[in-house]
Order: C-alpha cells, then structure tokens, then sequence
C-alpha cells in the first residue's frame, strides 16, 4: 500500500479504528466516556478529510477521495457525531448499555464513508450493505421494546430483498459492459441500451433497489413501521445517513451518463407518488414520528425530482438538499429524542404546550419542521428553491407544479404539530423530559446550519458544485 | 439630506435587531416592552425624517427613474439573486404607513396582553420587518422571501393571542396565503428562467425582467399565479373568505396590522410586480379584476350591514374598501393608481382606528356583539366621539381622509369603465348605511344593559387624538402625499393606456 493510497483510506481507518477502540476499551472500562471517545473519532475522522490535499486516489482498493467524497464524509462524520450526542443521556434514559451502540453507529459512518468514496460498483455496493447492516442491529437495539423488535425485522426483510436487487442489478450492469468501474460501467451501460436489455434490467433493478433505500413510494411501506419503532436518535441518524447515503449512491451512478431514457418514466412516477402520497399520508398521522416518516417520504420524492433533470444543476440541487435535509431531520427527532424520557412522546397531542414548558428543544423542533415545510428564511426554502428551479429548467414544469401543490399541502401537518407546540393549551402536566448539555450542543448546531444555509447558502452550493465538475 | 448610511437596511433590520435585544428580557416585561416600544418609535423617526426629506431627495444613482434611495448588493450570485432595496414615493407611503400602524399596533395592546408579553412584542417587531422588506424589495426573490416571512409572526399573533375560534383561523390564514405564494414563486422561476435563456442574464432583478417579451400565453400563466397571491392578500372576492375570521379572531394588535398594513402588501404587489410585469396579460385581465373588485365592494359592503359582532362588521367593511383599491388598480391611470395608493394609507388609518375602537370596548365589557350596547354617547362621551368620526371617515364624509382616495379612484376609472363606476357608487352609499345604523345602534339607541365602562385612558385618548388629526389632515390636505406619488405613478403607468 502506497502512502498515497494509505491517505486516501485514513478517514475510513479513523472511523473503522475507533469502532474497534470503542469495543476494547468497552471490554475493560464501560461507561459514558465510551461516548466521548467515537465522537472524536467522528471529528477526527472529518477533521482529517476537511483538511486533507485534493485529488488523491487508491484505485486498488476502489476509493478514491473526491470533492464529493469529502463533503459527504464530513456531512456523514457529524451527523454521527451528532447522534452520538444525542444518544448519550437518552440510552441512559432507556436503559440501552454497553459498548456494542457506539461501536455500531461508528461502523454505520464506515459504511457511508465507503460508499461515498466508492469509485467501483462493487465498493458502492458493499458500503451500502455495510452501513445497512449496522442499521438492522441500532433499529432493535432497545432489547425491551417490542416495537422496536418489530422494527428490526421489518427493516431486515426489506432490506436484504432490496439488497438482492442492488447486486442483481450491478451484476447484471457488469455483464453488460465488462467492467465494475462506475464511470465506464455506467457510461458503457447508457450506450449499450439500444443493443441489449441487459444494461437496461440491471439500472431498473438499481433504481427498484435504490428506491427501497430511500424510500420512494411504492417502496416506501418499511419506513413508516421501522421509524416508529426505532430509539429516536437512531431513527435521527438512519433518515439522514442512510438516505443521504442512498442519494449519493444514486448521484455517483447517474452522474457518468445520467439516466437511461426508458427509466425516465419510472423515476417520474416515483418522484410524483412520492411527493404526493407521502405528503397527503402525512395529513392523517396522529404519531409525530409516522408523520415525520410520511414527511420524509415525500422530501425524498423532491430529491428524486431534481435527479430526473439529469442535469449538473440537479444532482447539486439534490446534494444540497441533503446536507440540509440532513440537519432538519437530525433537529426533529435529536428533538424528539430529547423531550422523551422513560417512553417516547409519541402522539402529537402529547406535545401541547410544550414551546411555553420546554422552549429550547421546542423551538429546534419547531424551526425543523417550518424548514421542513420550506418556509424562509430557513434552509428548507433555499434548498426546495434550488430543486423547482432546476425542475423547471430542465424541461419538467409538469411534476415541479404538482410538487410545490403538495409542498402545499405539507403545509398543513407540520404546522398542526406547531399549532401543538404553541397554541394549543397546554397539558396539565407534561413528562417531557429537559435537554442535557450532551442534547444541547448537537441541537443548537443543526438549527444554526438550518438558519445560516437558508440566508447564505452561495458558499455551499459554490463547494456542492464545483465537487460536480 | 445626505444619506451615506444604509438607511433601508436599517428600517428592515433594525426591528429584527430589536427581536433579538428582547430575548435577554424575557422576564421583565416592562423591559421587553419599552425595548419594542423603544424600536417601533425609532423607526417611526427614521420613516417621518424620510417623508419629510423625500421632496428633496435626488434621485439615486444606479436606479431605475423614480427611485431616491437604492441599495444593491450580491447575495446569491449562482442564480443571479441579488439583495436590492429601493425606495421611491410608493414605497416611502407605505413604509411611513408600517412605522406608524406598527406603533399603533404596540400601544393598543399595551393593557390588552397580559400573557406571554415579551413574546407578543417580538412577533410584532419580526412583522414589521417583514413587511418593511416587502415594500423596499426590488428582487423578486428577497421580495419572495420577506412576504413568507410575514406570515409566521400573524400565525402566532393570531394563534397565541386571539379569541374564539383562533387556532383554526391562524391555520386557515397561513395556508391559504401559503398556497397562493407558492404558486407566485414558480411564476418568479418561471420568468426568471425565460428572461435568461433569452439572452443569457439569469436574474431576479425586478427591473431587468420588466419588459421580458413573453408569448401571450404563458405571460397569461404567470400573471396569474402572481394574482392569485395578491388577491389572496387584498383580499380580492371570491378569494377573501380567509379575512373575516382572522380579522375576528386576531388580538387587536393583529386585526390591525392585518387591516393596516397585510392586506396592503397584496395591493403593493400588484402595483410593483404584477402589472409592470406582465402588462398585456394584466390589461388581458383587467376586465375580471374590474368585475371581482366591483363585486367585492357591494358584497362586502352587503354583508358587513348583517354583522352582529363589531369586528366582523369592520373586516368586511375591509372587504369593500380594498375593493375600492382594486378597482383603482385594475383601470391602472394615473389619477386611479394616485387614488388607490392613497386609499390604501387612508384605509389603514381608519381601519387601524376602527379596530383599536372595537378592542377598547371589548376590553372594557368583554363583548362586541353590537346588541349589548347602547347610550354610549352619554356615558363616555370621548369614545363616542372618536368612533362617530372614525365611522364617518371610514363611510367616506369629504373632508375625512377615505373620501379623497375614494373619489379620486372613481374620478379615474370613470373615463374607462362608466358602468363599474355607477355600480361601485352603490359602494358608497352602502357604507352609509352600515354606519349609520352602528353608529345609532352603538351610540344613540337607549342603553340596553346597565354597562359600566370607563371613558378613554390618557394613552388611549392620545392614541386615537394623533390618528384624528392624520385622517382629517389627510382629508383636507392629500397634496404633499399625491406629489410624493407623482412621478413613480407616472413611470408605473407609462406603459399603459
């Protein structure tokens, strides 16, 4: 192994160290330390990729750290860091111990970390089994909840179906072009289409699989289940990494040659059912976390919108989207997590008045829920902005106006959990639990990137786009 | 006057500034108050130096004819998204209008909010910089962005603070302006896009995309997503179904910023936006837009008549006279434009007035149905006074201020459309009526319960004393207000026969 390519892999060492370091020392000395260790394995590891020179490649271990790359490492490194955070105070609420939850959410950030430095298929694919696989085992990591239980299993079914049609799919690509690189396999693939069925099975079995992992309808049906049944702050890490993961998974594979014309069609409806059932489905939850499940369903279909232009502009749209995407999500439920003591706070009515008893952690939850439903000045406005414009400018003003009626509609239910918050009067007594400083810390930085990213997102954008190049 | 200090972003920031100087005083609500207070009267200041300064102000270099003051920078240079502020006579009307009803708005709810203070008195200095934004943008995107802004401080002020049915007419209020402006902000990608691909200068400067030649039909589309959301805010019938009950429901302090100034803001954009934009589509219109705003100002001056309640009776009251402003607008002449803005100042004062009225006897007796009162006249002579004149004024008595912008909005569109001229009479007399039978009812009919109540505090005399003497001031004298108006109504109507 070169140097070169030693530090091309050393945020996936940092990462993949730590975890084992936070497995030993969790052997010998068990404990809330244990937290404090993977989180500065999290920053050290995105710390490393920030400052690290440009361009370096390891194409013998089929990574290679891109712009690209690097952004998402980082996004990926504090958004763990952030539920490590989170975790803290609330798995001792919980009665969740011992080693194993650190270590698996440290391997998830390998996961992605793989993924998004991935420059052959087979890398892509094994970075996202990887960090699937860490979710299965977080999903049902509170032993005690049956939900949770259900949960796991759910998610485990559906996501080795939709493992098997990921690898189906690469191999099927391979088979057709000879060759696992992305950029020629996938480029090899838009031309061979005319030829041979081949590629064109194999890149419908990818976006069927795809749409599972970020939960496009019709594929969509795990999500709600698995996001009310898994601990709060696990659920805050899996909508974000995974599906940011996912997305990139997508972006990678699209980017060399876009899509294949005959899956333009596919992917439309996907992006339309999405936005459309996800938000109407929304209208009815009466579980803040189902609706948030509902809601992220639909954020993914105005994703799957900007991906369809096929344009540069798209994909960075899209990129964007998630970075911000990332930190509302992580705001809502670190907030939901937070305000749960013993139990989850569950239906929306068990949060009224909470924005007068439990203001900071209300108010984080109420500004990510106005972003989510992209009102400005949050970053939730900016980021829907910049994916109706790129739908309008790349030739798709039909499915960019029926998605801004259903951001519309949107509207509604997230203000209905602010009508909960703030108006409504307030419970007798509420069981809400009051943020620690562990809680604090990653919530006030994710509302801060919320509102800084919705009045000065150019310099982002300037870093999203040029990674594109 | 030389203004070498961003003056525009000082009126839009500083009340934001004063949201953020409030939160350390979240436990001392005299503190917090006096803050706002402290804001809302610097602001005022800073309006009232420029009103009296404007007649003598060149204009700014850089800007587009009519404008004295302009601000440009880049914000967004991606998507050629530039923070551009300017100031000509419209603007200048209707940011002196915000100062002063925002003020108005802080004073009359001094005694009334008693829950929640410091938190009140944010939302309140949060709206006013959002509607200042929206009056001083000149970039259809920050313009976007302020009047989304505005709306989050009226859901709380209305949902926090508001009687009756409030959560459901905060709601009802938020998403029905939602929907429209979501609608209008595809209308601004939209026209954004085509001025670039035709020749290659993607931005969102409003006076770089006035003139884009557009195809009939898609100019067509566009002008009607802009005013659907306009007419959401006028409210223009049929879409004014969203104002009784947030007028209703609203604190006093939100029924009159609401009155005052939100409803303005749709008016506003249309007269900035929505015809400069998109004149052949605008003229295509403006037959529906004359028939809607006729239609609005008898029915809603038809329905105010069968009110029980106070309030409900002076928001549809509403209804009618902003009918009358978009009667100015849609036959776009100078004499009728001139009317319709002075008509929207007119209206919020009167209005303004009429609402802090209604909420002074509602705090004082815990009702506004009109029927629990009576004999008012004798027992407290002060308010009685005031609510004949603001009453009269608002029903359009020549010397009070309505009357000017009325008739000059009428003068203007008699030339075009005679007929919506006869019918639109018919919303003078109307007015009439409603008021005289409030007026008889509330004042001069013999007491109908014993009812005690405390004629008019010192703050409350004084309050209403200033916007007295503004409503007969402007009534008598409107010259210095329409010269201000001159040339941008000049320049806005140009273009139009």
């Amino acid at each position: 192994m070169t140097v070169t390519e030693l530090w091309t892999v050393m945020p996936l060492l940092i990462v993949a160290c730590g975890s084992v370091l936070v497995l030993l020392i969790g052997a010998v000395a068990p404990g809330r330390h244990l937290t404090t260790v993977a989180v500065t394995t999290c920053l050290g590891a995105a710390l490393w990729t920030v400052q690290f020179p440009p361009v370096a490649a390891a194409p013998q271990l089929g990574v290679a750290l891109t712009s690209l790359a690097r952004i998402f490492t980082v996004l990926f490194a504090l958004a763990g860091a952030a539920t490590l955070l989170l975790s803290r105070d609330f798995n001792e609420r919980r009665g969740i111990r011992g080693e194993e939850y650190p270590a698996t959410i440290l391997f998830a950030l390998f996961g992605m970390a793989v993924l998004a430095a991935a420059t052959t298929l087979l890398t892509l694919f094994l970075g996202l089994e990887a960090l699937t696989f860490a979710f299965y085992i977080l999903v049902a990591m509170d032993t005690d909840s049956n939900r949770a239980a259900e949960a796991g299993l759910k998610y485990l079914l559906l996501g080795a179906i939709s493992a098997a049609f990921l690898a189906f799919g690469i191999a099927l690509i391979y088979a057709a072009t000879g060759t696992l690189e992305i950029v020629p396999a996938m480029a090899g693939a838009a031309r061979s289409v005319a030829g041979r069925p081949l590629a064109l099975a194999g890149w419908g079995l990818i976006l069927a699989g795809a749409a599972f992992k970020i939960s496009l309808v019709p594929a969509h049906l795990w999500t709600p289940d698995v996001y009310q049944g898994g601990p709060p702050p696990v659920v805050a890490f899996l909508s974000t990494g995974s599906k940011g993961a996912a997305v990139l998974f997508l972006i990678a594979l699209l980017q060399p040659a876009g899509l294949i014309p005959a899956l333009h069609t596919p992917l439309w409806w996907l992006a339309l059912l999405s936005m459309a059932v996800g938000n109407l489905a929304a209208l009815r939850q009466q579980s803040i976390k189902r609706l948030l499940a509902y809601s992220s369903i639909a954020q993914m279909g105005y994703v799957a919108l900007a991906l369809l232009t096929g344009s540069r502009e798209g994909y960075g749209a899209a990129a964007f989207y998630v970075v911000l995407y990332t930190a509302m999500n992580l705001s809502a439920f670190g907030a939901i997590a937070s305000l749960s003591g013993k139990d989850d706070l569950e239906t929306i009515e068990e949060y009224r008045g909470l924005g007068y008893a439990r203001p900071f952690t209300a108010g984080v939850l109420a500004l990510a829920l106005f972003a989510l439903a992209g009102i400005p000045p949050t970053a939730g406005f900016m980021g829907k902005f910049f994916i109706f414009a790129a739908a309008l400018r790349g030739g798709e003003p039909l499915l960019a106006v029926l998605g801004i009626l259903t951001a519309a509609v949107s509207v509604y239910f997230y203000l209905r959990v602010v009508v909960n918050l703030y108006l409504s009067p307030a419970l007798a007594e509420t069981t809400a639990n009051r943020p620690t400083p562990a809680e604090i810390v990653p919530l006030a930085a994710t509302s801060l990137v919320i509102l800084v990213l919705g009045i000065y997102p150019a310099p982002l954008m300037a870093i999203i786009e040029a990674a594109l190049n | 006057m030389a203004m070498n200090y961003p003056i525009l972003t000082i009126l839009i920031f500083l009340p934001l500034a004063g949201a953020l100087a409030l939160v350390p005083f979240w436990r001392r609500e005299r503190w917090a108050k006096g803050i706002a207070m402290g804001c809302a009267v610097v602001e005022l200041a800073l309006a009232g130096r420029l009103l009296f300064a404007a007649a003598g102000l060149p204009a700014a270099s850089g800007a587009p004819g009519g404008y004295f003051l302009w601000e440009d920078h880049v914000w967004i240079e991606r998507f050629g998204i530039r923070y551009t502020l300017g100031m000509d006579g419209i603007s200048l009307l209707m940011v002196a209008l915000t100062a002063f009803i925002t003020l108005l708005a802080m004073l009359v709810s001094w005694r009334g909010i008693r829950e929640r203070v410091p938190l009140h008195y944010l939302m309140l200095l949060v709206m006013e910089s959002g509607i200042m934004g929206v009056f001083l943008a000149q970039d259809l995107f920050l313009f976007y962005l302020f009047w989304e802004v505005m709306l989050i401080p009226m859901f709380f002020l209305i949902g926090i603070w508001g009687h009756g049915r409030r959560i459901y007419s905060a709601v009802k209020f938020f998403i029905y302006t939602m929907a429209g402006s979501l609608l209008m902000l595809l209308a601004i990608i939209g026209i954004y896009l085509i001025h670039g691909a035709r020749g290659g200068n993607y931005t969102f400067a409003l006076h770089d995309l006035i003139g884009t030649p557009l195809d009939p039909g898609t100019a067509l589309w566009l002008f009607a997503a802009f005013l659907f959301a306009f007419a959401i805010k006028v409210p223009v019938f049929p879409l004014h179904t969203w104002l009784p009950d947030a007028h209703t429901d609203a604190p006093t302090a939100g029924s009159v910023i609401l009155a005052g100034l939100l409803l303005k803001t749709g008016a506003y954009g249309l007269i900035r936006f929505g015809y400069p934009l998109f004149p052949t589509a605008a003229k295509a219109v403006t037959p529906l837009l004359l028939t809607l705003a006729v239609i609005g100002i008898v029915y809603g001056s038809w329905v105010a008549y069968a009110q029980e309640d106070m309030k409900r009776l002076v928001a549809y009251s509403s209804v009618g006279h902003m009918g009358f402003v978009a009667l100015g607008i849609a036959v776009w002449s100078p004499v009728a434009l001139s009317g319709a803005v002075l008509q929207m100042v007119n209206h919020g004062i009167t209005t303004g007035a009429l609402f802090a009225l209604v909420g002074m006897l509602d705090e004082r007796t815990d009702t506004r149905e009109i029927s629990a009162y009576g004999g008012l006249w004798g027992k407290v002579p002060l308010l009685a006074f005031f609510f004949l004149l603001f009453s009269m004024a608002s029903a359009g008595l020549p010397g009070l201020n309505n009357f000017v912008g009325e008739f000059l909005i009428l003068a203007g569109a008699f030339r075009v459309t005679p007929v919506a001229v006869v019918i639109a009479f018919v919303g003078i007399v109307l007015p009439l009526i409603y008021t005289v039978r409030l007026v008889q009812q509330l004042l001069f009919v013999e007491e109908r319960r014993p009812l005690t109540l405390p004629d008019l505090s010192l703050r409350e005399g004084a309050i209403l004393a200033v916007l007295a003497l503004t409503a007969v001031y402007l009534g008598v004298h409107p010259a210095p207000l329409l010269g201000l108006l001159k040339v941008s109504v000049a320049l806005l109507t140009g273009g139009l026969p």
